[in-house]
């Protein structure tokens, strides 16, 4: 869950029409084209989840964030059937309880939720729990994993920036490659990684 | 008698943090507050070149000497060239050293070959436009003919094809015919790292894309996602690019050198060693620190600030009963593994997840930057914010949304203190200021370090440091050649 408080603004006398804004917006909230003959920058504020990417990445510096009133990008878990809730997150290899992102401090349960409620595409995972909205680095892969535990196959959207491609787990490191690179203790973190995902669930939603 | 507080690094105007108008106090200017030199704590850290009275010319003849090594044969005539760098570099020393060891490299290059075009391609953390902005602070850009600029995880990838299977870098950092691979050594986030090929890092973080960035700090575990960058750099395709590293070598005290090598793991072994010796010591004193109060007080973002060379995320992650460097542990107190395995009332999921270290009894937040997921740090310490300045750039930080709900706000410095004091009922401070060949502390935590200390260098010595060599394959020959 995310709270958003603010919006991308572009100042259209600095814009230079470069379309790095486009790209890099992680929920195709923004389109760079032309009306008219003249440029113009469409942010749709339905999707903006104020995450910055375009603020920072602008190179004319014509973005700014500006305050909104604040709402939030949550999914209640309560609405599903909370054994497939905890199956999803089992499957994408995460505890219920733990969380997903460290911006938003998601927990696994409500992106499975997400998931259950339709969303489809790594940005629909966004918009509907928050995750990816904080700095949009770091969870990428925890987006791609429940994708892929939902059966669910992403492309990369040739335009954009964004969502490239899932990448290996724990859980697929070839067994040569762990016994060659014992420094790297790949067994031992696979260990951590399984007793944390089958730890009990403290506040078990099941009804 | 008393020494003096050393000189705070200033604060430094930045998108990142407070104007600097705003900083109305620093934690050196408390009462009670006096230094202690790293060299009465660790008395064998080497001999410093900068800061030492001179100018960064001194880091030039260092850089200059170190090339004087180096194979250049990989950059044919006409060849395209990109030096690497990462936003690390430049928070050292204000950034003089690295921004210097930079120039120098393309000078050197420049003379030495016939290529057509060298670039400055700097990788940032989290803060996307940081590099930007020590870029142009260092007159860099100039210095590279308008050929310098930052890269983001978010801008266009190129994928990689490794032992790992796909993962992707940053199409900016590979688009020259040869790299040069320009770092610096202190061990940083060794919460993160390790101290596991510690030099190769930065291809898979700074020079990555957020595909694989997220990879190691969710994918593979607390220290098997070392092999992330490790994967990368052995790759075919960073293999018929990379020509040569450079790094500026850390010790707690400054710039000890310039190292250069056209092999990567020989430089890392060196790195290796230096690392786990100087700042191996200085770690595990903070650590066995028994309670205290921090002070932040650092132009970086909440676990970047630095005391006594090291960062305070390496506190916070390690305590006496935790080694940071031991390899057994899986899990330090923080790292961003760790942190996921605290369930939504705060509870760990399983019982082995150590505690953040129970001896930071309180944080004064005086300065530091946003750009970091930092809401644990205040989650899991009671926490001070001194400023509503402050305060509200946290709340409108997307990285930062909850950080405000666990800690406290402050008008001013004197007050928290006064407030963490008696709520902690510690009398040792510690302030993370990022002053230099010292650390600012309190007088009763001056007379506990010194006290300690000796004790701490020789187990380290004698019991640590060969158990961390051995764990890393290092062999304690080249160690003691290296020292």
């Amino acid at each position: 869950m995310k709270t958003v408080n603010v919006h991308a603004h572009v100042d259209m006398e600095l814009c230079s029409g470069c379309v790095t804004c486009e790209k890099v917006c992680p929920v195709f909230a923004i389109t760079v084209g032309k009306k008219e003959g003249k440029l113009q920058v469409d942010i749709d504020e339905s999707r903006c989840m104020g995450c910055m990417n375009c603020e920072q990445r602008c190179p004319e510096h014509a973005i700014s964030m500006k305050p909104c009133p604040p709402y939030q990008l949550a999914t209640d878990v309560g609405r599903f059937d909370y054994n497939k809730i905890e199956d999803l997150c089992r499957k994408a290899h995460f505890h219920p309880k733990q969380a997903v992102c460290y911006c938003t401090a998601t927990r696994a349960e409500e992106v499975a939720a997400a998931l259950l409620a339709g969303a489809r595409t790594p940005d629909q995972i966004v918009l509907a729990t928050g995750v990816g909205a904080g700095c949009g680095i770091e969870c990428n892969q925890t987006i791609m994993r429940f994708l892929q535990a939902a059966g669910i196959a992403y492309e990369h959207p040739k335009r954009s920036y964004q969502w490239y491609g899932r990448t290996i787990t724990a859980w697929e490191v070839p067994e040569e490659l762990k016994k060659s690179r014992s420094v790297f203790r790949f067994e031992g973190d696979l260990e951590v990684f399984e007793r944390v995902v089958n730890a009990p669930n403290p506040r078990d939603n099941r009804k | 008698m008393q020494r003096k507080p050393l000189t705070p690094a200033p604060p430094r105007k930045s998108q990142y943090g407070v104007d600097p108008k705003y900083v109305a106090m620093r934690g050196a200017e408390l009462e009670n507050i006096t230094s202690v030199g790293l060299r009465e704590l660790v008395p064998d850290l080497p001999d410093v070149i900068y800061p030492n009275g001179q100018g960064p010319e001194v880091v030039r003849r260092a850089t200059e000497k170190a090339l004087s090594h180096v194979d250049f044969s990989k950059i044919k005539d006409g060849a395209t060239v990109n030096i690497l760098a990462s936003h690390h570099g430049f928070t050292f020393l204000g950034g003089v050293p690295y921004a210097e060891m930079l120039r120098t490299i393309k000078d050197v290059v420049q003379r030495e070959t016939k290529a057509k075009e060298i670039r400055l391609r700097a990788g940032v953390g989290m803060r996307f436009r940081e590099t930007e902005e020590y870029i142009k602070s260092h007159g860099l850009d100039e210095h590279f003919q308008g050929k310098a600029k930052g890269m983001a995880p978010i801008d266009a990838g190129v994928p990689i094809e490794t032992e790992l299977g796909t993962l992707y870098g940053l199409k900016a950092a590979y688009d020259a015919d040869v790299i040069i691979h320009a770092h610096n050594s202190d061990v940083r986030e060794v919460h993160f790292h390790r101290q596991v090929d510690r030099a190769v890092k930065p291809f898979g973080m700074s020079y990555a894309r957020v595909e694989t960035r997220s990879t190691y700090h969710w994918n593979l575990g607390p220290r098997a996602a070392n092999f992330v960058a490790r994967a990368i750099f052995d790759s075919p395709f960073v293999q018929d690019k990379f020509s040569f590293s450079v790094f500026a070598m850390m010790s707690p005290m400054g710039l000890v050198g310039v190292d250069a090598d056209n092999d990567l793991y020989a430089l890392n072994d060196r790195v290796t060693i230096d690392g786990m010796k100087y700042y191996g010591k200085i770690i595990t004193l903070l650590s066995n620190i028994d309670e205290c109060v921090v002070v932040l007080d650092f132009p970086c973002p909440v676990p970047y600030v630095f005391a006594a060379g090291v960062i305070y995320a390496n506190l916070v992650a390690s305590s006496k009963d935790l080694d940071l460097f031991d390899l057994d542990n899986p899990l330090p107190g923080y790292t961003w593994y760790t942190e996921t395995y605290y369930d939504d009332r705060g509870k760990p999921l399983i019982p082995e997840v150590p505690p953040v270290n129970p001896a930071i009894k309180c944080v004064v937040h005086n300065y530091a930057w946003t750009g970091y997921p930092a809401a644990f740090f205040a989650e899991q310490t009671p926490t001070i914010v001194v400023g509503k300045e402050q305060a509200e750039h946290f709340d409108r930080d997307p990285m930062n949304q909850q950080y405000m709900k666990h800690a406290l706000l402050s008008d001013n410095l004197k007050s928290a203190m006064n407030f963490a004091y008696r709520v902690s009922g510690a009398d040792k401070v510690i302030i993370f200021d990022g002053c230099t060949g010292g650390v600012n502390v309190s007088v009763p935590l001056a007379d506990y370090l010194k006290q300690i200390a000796p004790d701490v260098n020789k187990r380290v010595e004698s019991v640590l440091l060969p158990k961390w060599l051995a764990q890393r394959n290092v062999d304690p020959a080249m160690a003691a050649m290296v020292a």
